[in-house]
């Protein structure tokens, strides 16, 4: 399963107030998305488009438990993320809402705007200059984000469809 | 069980009903749970669709509405109406209206007690590691799915054990500490860790300055943290982790440490107060679930007696909780306060959050005692939040700049 990707490019800790910024968190997430990253990347909730990706440095989605993030971004398009590391509650919130977080190893030449071959099964994103690895998630997080998200693998635990 | 466990290791090997050690993962059910008016509503959204309102957890349940209240438009109301309608039919606990800040309220009237695991729709939840528990944050999908399911998962997280010696000096507080702490962790270097503190008796940190400590591990990206601060001993002393058990230290040393500063837009961009002396400020802000504190407010009101704030300086003071607020107004403190021409607010979440009462216009310079000065955190993208202790914050509003106590 190979498709092809626009990059995002985002430097350390994108934080969650600047995802979804809180004068707006008790709105719809239809509100809401229209001032994801704002703050840091003029335009990108009309930029971005279905299918699009992130490559982030460290510590992404660092700060509040706010599901919000990863919510919105998936909501706004966003397919997978992929970072040098990730805030443990973004990292769990992205997983349950069915947002994939992987985790970039070694060395890669990537700019805004990009288009890339994302192969999941592979664990590897190809460019016309690279080829980057990444971790995916493991353990429990990993049958989640199987299962399509935690609302998904609730159900299978409760006996449901 | 085996010997030398860490304090993380107990508590997820009681809840799991197993013996585990760090970097397992494990299903169990924490003691508590509680959510919040911002995350509940999108929480209790996805219960419904995981199991219908079929609640299978079995440990207790709270709702409190803090994070916007008072509400400040009718979506804010409507959200809080959801949450408490739907708290009192299921026969949840309920926490009335303007009681205070969770994570502060919560550890004040002993719902959360020494041992637990706790769970809370909100980063800040490590805060119960200054009453000798272990809080964990949650999004609203893994707390829907926790109610329906009854458990929820969790990795058995290492272990960063800060031994804190030396007493501090005047104008030091726990908050100090923990900005000292990030100043050498950063703000992922306890990702995914517990960081349990061991202050010795003799360092003059109360059970407030605890508070403030546990509530900004969160800021180092830590899971969790439990606090034992031997001026005032937890009753188990079991629950400590085991000499010999799998942690990483750190030496913390109060003798010379001076009030610390954060500076924008990170709490890991730490530096001393006197780098940053004489910076313009628009704003201060004193309280929150960290730092709102009877101890908090005391610190302030010495600084504040007899002064007037800065003409220009708008100063916005927020007791966490209701008993705080009352104590103060015993103390005459809420009077110094009025006198000195602060605004103070019932107990929210408020501006810390840039949800509302006191949010920053563009440009606008804030010095507060708040955790997080994220970009746009406390209002508009363009203002510049700088996080200190109390005293530091209220020096700063008499005199329009950022300044030292005592001098």
């Amino acid at each position: 399963m190979s498709e092809l990707a626009r990059v995002f490019i985002f430097g350390d800790d994108v934080d969650t107030d600047t995802i979804a910024p809180g004068g707006y968190l008790h709105l719809p997430i239809e509100v809401q998305k229209k001032h994801c990253l704002e703050s840091i990347y003029d335009g990108f909730s009309d930029a971005v488009k279905e299918g699009d990706i992130i490559v982030a440095g460290e510590n992404f989605g660092n700060g509040s438990s706010r599901e919000q993030a990863p919510l919105i971004l998936k909501t706004l398009g966003i397919r997978a993320i992929f970072a040098r590391s990730f805030s443990r509650l973004f990292f769990r919130n992205a997983i349950n809402v069915g947002l994939y977080p992987g985790i970039i190893r070694g060395n890669y030449e990537l700019k805004d705007g990009d288009e890339v071959q994302v192969d999941l099964l592979n664990h590897m994103i190809l460019s016309a200059k690279s080829e980057i690895l990444f971790i995916p998630p493991d353990g429990i997080a990993l049958e989640i984000i199987n299962s399509g998200g935690m609302v998904e693998y609730a159900r299978k635990m409760l006996g449901k469809n | 069980m085996a010997g030398h466990l860490t304090s993380a290791e107990k508590i997820f090997s009681r809840v799991s009903g197993k013996d585990v050690t760090a970097g397992e993962f494990v299903w169990g059910g924490p003691d508590l749970v509680y959510m919040h008016d911002v995350l509940g509503p999108l929480t209790l959204e996805t219960m419904k669709k995981i199991n219908g309102e079929n609640v299978n957890f079995r440990g207790k349940i709270v709702v409190i509405n803090d994070h916007i209240y008072p509400p400040k438009d009718s979506t804010s109301a409507n959200n809080i109406r959801y949450m408490s309608d739907f708290a009192v039919k299921e026969g949840w606990d309920l926490i009335p209206y303007g009681e205070g800040i969770e994570h502060t309220l919560l550890i004040e009237n002993g719902t959360i007690r020494e041992g637990m695991l706790v769970a809370g729709t909100d980063s800040h939840t490590v805060t119960a590691g200054a009453a000798g528990a272990m809080g964990v944050g949650l999004g609203s999908t893994d707390m829907a799915a926790l109610l329906s399911v009854g458990k929820t998962w969790f990795k058995v997280p290492e272990t960063i054990l800060i031994r804190v010696r030396g007493n501090k000096n005047r104008y030091v507080v726990g908050k100090d500490l923990i900005l000292k702490v990030m100043s050498i962790l950063g703000t992922n270097g306890a990702n995914y860790r517990c960081m349990e503190f061991r202050i010795n008796p003799d360092s003059g940190m109360n059970r407030d300055d605890d508070l403030s400590i546990a509530n900004m591990t969160v800021e180092a990206g830590a899971k969790t943290s439990i606090i034992f601060n031997e001026a005032h001993r937890v009753k188990d002393q079991s629950l400590k982790s085991d000499e010999g058990s799998a942690f990483t230290e750190l030496d913390i040393d109060l003798t010379d440490m001076e009030p610390m500063i954060a500076f924008p837009y990170s709490p890991g961009n730490v530096a001393k107060v006197s780098d940053y002396a004489g910076t313009h400020i628009d704003q201060v802000y004193i309280g929150n679930c960290s730092n709102g504190t009877i101890s908090d407010l005391r610190e302030a009101a010495e600084i504040l007696k007899g002064n007037r704030v800065k003409e220009g300086v708008k100063v916005i003071i927020v007791p966490a909780t209701r008993n705080i607020y009352k104590q103060a107004l015993r103390e005459g403190i809420i009077e110094i306060f009025t006198e000195a021409g602060a605004t103070v607010s019932p107990p929210t979440c408020g501006a810390c959050a840039g949800l509302h009462m006191g949010v920053l216009a563009r440009g606008e310079v804030c010095i507060t005692n708040i955790n997080r000065n994220f970009r746009g955190r406390m209002g508009d993208p363009d203002s510049r939040v700088y996080i200190s202790n109390t005293y530091v914050a209220a020096a700063s509003a008499v005199e329009g700049r950022i300044t030292l106590p005592g001098e």
